[in-house]
């Protein structure tokens, strides 16, 4: 095998060098000219009818017709226990009313079937296709109009309980969002590639992450369906105290305060609760024993340790 | 002296490698041992000792234990397994994220991929209504609406097709969704995990397209799948003829339920949710659809800080399609701090939806000075680029940062300009520079700055 010359090794040696400086790869591309293969079947009208669902503004709007007043007990019945009665959304289910006026909110937007959407068409759509969530495709088609009508009415949009919501009316129905989209205007930023003394350090500003390393794994926290910040912190310090502090907080081993002991902590958080948190991140030796730092687990962010001892305090005051 | 002339020539040989052997690239591999270090950080520091004494036992000078015994028998696992040393890599939900674990999204542990190509068991996951159990005999893919022959293929119709296999990207477009307003996940897996990148094989669409007959008013594609959800998007014509493939093999096997088996769509570059999963119907039309998916969700709600785009607050985007480019160091990460001090070869993953990767630039002062980093392997179109800088740590706190650079010339935009053009509401293509703060203890915490 090896009979090249010793200068053709060495140009072998060089391209190796050479290849050794990426550079970018391009695939083949496939020379088979398409058309006439003649797979597959013909689609006939039966079947192409069984399976096109799909309703756009000015496509497909289905056969039937429904009034908000008739799409009440069907949206209680079918739709209300995830959306609510009001479509104001339970748990993390979606909001389906209200958020008129929020999209400028700068922080916190209500984006809903009222607020958000700019057609009515893609509300039949998506509730006869995917909804209610655990039985997708079983609403009839007078049932799609009746709940949609009664969502839109929820929405203001349809006003009249009584308004007949089907095919010939459904253009009478503008979303008040119909105008708000507009075409994707990126690149929108203009970053440069800007090599040294691209910022002053004075501008550097540190904000750490709400929930750290350990935060959010599945693993560790239980699925609840609660919405609040608040809540998802406490959870995540429940979690953090469970694997890390409980170990000694919970009974009182090696002198730690016992979660429970109100007196004890009530004398701790005497001095505030900046020292309390410094104790729990840095450690420290007390009256009663050794509290190391992070509680022995070098891996917790501040955050985390925070969240921890927010934790064991809030259990406190139930 | 001898005639085993392949020592001569091996030693010859040896010679001339000798000088390149100290420039070749290599990539920071990390031990196992910080995970189950994490796990045992629990424990009271006893168990440590005694579990690091067992260990001994296995280090030289002794013989290791799975050295004195027979091994498992072949074919112990038919398909294969992962070491069970391994058992932390897997993917992860944040569950408060969405309302149940049906329709929402399990991250890829960025942290533990090496090279560019996610296992497929690691590719993230984002379902709307869960993974179906599809038969693939009783799978179908309908082609109609605007075409000269409505069309239904069975799975092995279309695998006669000429096919082709093209390394990509995808991204869901909510990936990093959670940062917009400041860091709130401090783990590689959930900051960036809704990305992964494999090598997929399948039909290029235009196939199965002239296969129907496209009419001239058809200008647009609608595309649904056989989930419960449904799924749909629609997708302009000139993208399903460009490199938009009907895809049923991933890494080299079958896709996987998660992905979409037995056939998905795949958009190169685009929005992952366009390429649509458990494909059952493609419709020709003249007009998009204005799916929910490409209404309520995906589309981009603005409230720029740019006083000049004042005009744009309540707007949003439709149709932001492109995957900008962006990029994220993978190590060091959370997941993945420093142990000591000395040397490093720090890298991470870039990559953009409109073709290459041009430059990847590194930081660790926060964004003040940056270096060149190398591009490692290959760098394909719409593909995951490795990259990596070797740096030397003394133990200071640093501000790492990576900036992807595209073919395109488009630079990755930081926090401010990105806030600047959209505000913090657009829930979607984040693809801002992200920063890790390594800390006095080589700790790693994701912070923004
Ligand atoms: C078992 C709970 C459940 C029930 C019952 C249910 N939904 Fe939903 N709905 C959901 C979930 C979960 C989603 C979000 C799905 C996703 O993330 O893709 C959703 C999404 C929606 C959306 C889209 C919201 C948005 O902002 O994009 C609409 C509209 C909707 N549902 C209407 C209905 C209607 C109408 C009914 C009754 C016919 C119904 N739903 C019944 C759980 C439910
Ligand atoms: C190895 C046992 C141990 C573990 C594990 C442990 N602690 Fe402690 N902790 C102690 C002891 C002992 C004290 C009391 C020291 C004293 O007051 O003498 C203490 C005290 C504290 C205090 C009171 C500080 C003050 O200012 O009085 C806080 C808060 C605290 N721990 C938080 C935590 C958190 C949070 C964790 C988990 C991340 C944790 N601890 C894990 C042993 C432990």
């Amino acid at each position: 095998m090896f009979k090249y010359s010793k200068t053709i090794k060495s140009i072998v040696a060089l391209i190796l060098v050479v290849s050794f400086h990426v550079s970018a790869t391009d695939y083949q591309e496939i020379s088979i000219k398409s058309g006439e293969f003649n797979r597959g079947k013909k689609a006939s009208k039966e079947e192409i009818r069984g399976w096109h669902i799909d309703i756009s503004p000015g496509h497909n709007l289905p056969a039937g017709k429904g009034t908000a007043a008739d799409g009440e007990q069907l949206f209680d019945d079918q739709c209300a226990s995830c959306h609510g009665s009001f479509g104001e959304g339970v748990g993390r289910n979606p909001v389906l009313a209200g958020g008129e006026g929020t999209l400028k909110d700068t922080s916190r937007p209500e984006r809903t079937v009222g607020s958000y959407w700019p057609y009515a068409s893609t509300l039949l759509d998506y509730t006869h296709r995917a909804m209610p969530f655990n039985a997708p495709q079983s609403l009839n088609w007078d049932d799609t109009w009746s709940i949609a009508a009664y969502v839109l009415y929820l929405n203001d949009v349809i006003t009249d309980e009584d308004f007949v919501f089907n095919a010939d009316s459904f253009a009478e129905i503008i979303m008040p969002n119909a105008d708000g989209f507009i075409s994707d205007q990126r690149p929108d930023t203009n970053n440069k590639r800007c090599m040294k003394d691209c910022k002053k350090p004075a501008s550097i500003h540190i904000i750490p992450a709400l929930l750290g390393y350990a935060s959010g794994a599945e693993d560790s926290i239980n699925d609840d369906k609660s919405t609040s910040a608040d809540n998802t912190e406490h959870k995540i310090g429940k979690q953090i105290y469970n694997t890390h502090c409980k170990l000694c907080h919970a009974n009182g081993v090696a002198g730690a305060p016992k979660i429970d002991d109100k007196a004890t902590w009530g004398e701790r958080l005497k001095s505030g609760m900046d020292g309390v948190y410094a104790h729990a991140i840095n450690g420290f030796t007390g009256k009663f024993g050794v509290m190391p730092a992070k509680g022995g687990a070098p891996d917790l962010t501040e955050a985390e340790v925070k969240a921890a001892v927010d934790y064991m305090i809030k259990d406190l005051e139930q | 002296m001898t005639d085993k002339k392949w020592v001569a020539e091996v030693n010859e040989k040896n010679q001339e490698t000798k000088a390149l052997s100290t420039k070749i690239p290599h990539q920071e591999t990390q031990a196992p041992e910080r995970r189950k270090f994490l796990k045992q950080a629990a424990a009271l520091s006893t168990a440590v000792v005694s579990a690091s004494a067992i260990a001994a036992e296995n280090l030289p000078p002794n013989v290791p234990d799975w050295q004195k015994t027979l091994g498992s028998p072949v074919n112990t696992n038919p398909y294969g397994l992962p070491s069970k040393y391994e058992a932390d890599v897997v993917r992860r939900r944040v569950p408060w994220l969405t309302a149940d674990s049906i329709a929402s999204v399990g991250f890829t542990p960025l942290a533990e991929i090496n090279g560019i190509i996610t296992p497929n068991g690691l590719a993230f996951e984002r379902d709307h209504a869960g993974v179906p159990a599809i038969d693939p005999n009783q799978h179908r893919l309908m082609i109609h609406g605007l075409v000269k022959n409505p069309i239904i293929l069975t799975m092995q119709d279309i695998k006669r097709f000429p096919t082709v296999s093209r390394i990509h990207f995808i991204e869901c477009p909510a990936n990093s969704a959670m940062e917009w307003k400041g860091p709130q996940v401090g783990r590689l897996q959930f900051t960036h995990g809704m990305t992964s990148c494999c090598e997929w094989t399948g039909v290029p669409l235009k196939y199965l397209l002239d296969e129907a007959g496209v009419k001239p008013e058809g200008k647009w594609l609608y595309a649904e799948g056989a989930d419960a959800a449904s799924m749909s998007r629609s997708i302009p014509m000139h993208k399903a003829l460009d490199d938009t493939l009907v895809v049923f093999g991933q890494n080299g096997e079958a896709l996987r339920p998660e992905q979409g088996y037995p056939l998905r769509l795949l958009t190169p570059g685009w929005e992952g949710n366009t390429s649509i999963k458990w494909l059952r119907r493609l419709e020709v039309t003249s007009e998009p659809s204005y799916q929910r998916e490409e209404t309520s969700k995906y589309t981009d709600l603005l409230n720029p800080k740019d006083p000049d785009k004042s005009n744009l607050i309540g707007k949003a985007y439709m149709f932001s399609w492109i995957m900008e480019a962006k990029s994220v160091i993978t190590f060091p990460c959370p997941e993945k701090p420093l142990k000591k001090q000395g040397k490093y070869v720090m890298n991470g993953l870039a990559w953009t939806g409109s073709g290459k990767i041009k430059y990847v630039d590194i930081s660790l002062d926060g964004g003040i000075n940056w270096k060149q980093a190398e591009l490692n392997g290959l760098v394909l179109d719409k593909c995951w680029t490795r990259f990596s800088l070797e740096f030397d740590w003394k133990g200071e706190e640093l501000l790492i940062q990576s900036r992807a650079t595209g073919e395109d010339g488009y630079v990755q935009p930081t926090y401010a300009q990105l806030r600047k053009a959209r505000g913090v509401t657009s829930i979607y293509h984040n693809n801002a520079i992200h920063t890790w703060k390594i800390n006095k203890s080589g700790e790693v915490e994701s912070v923004q700055i």
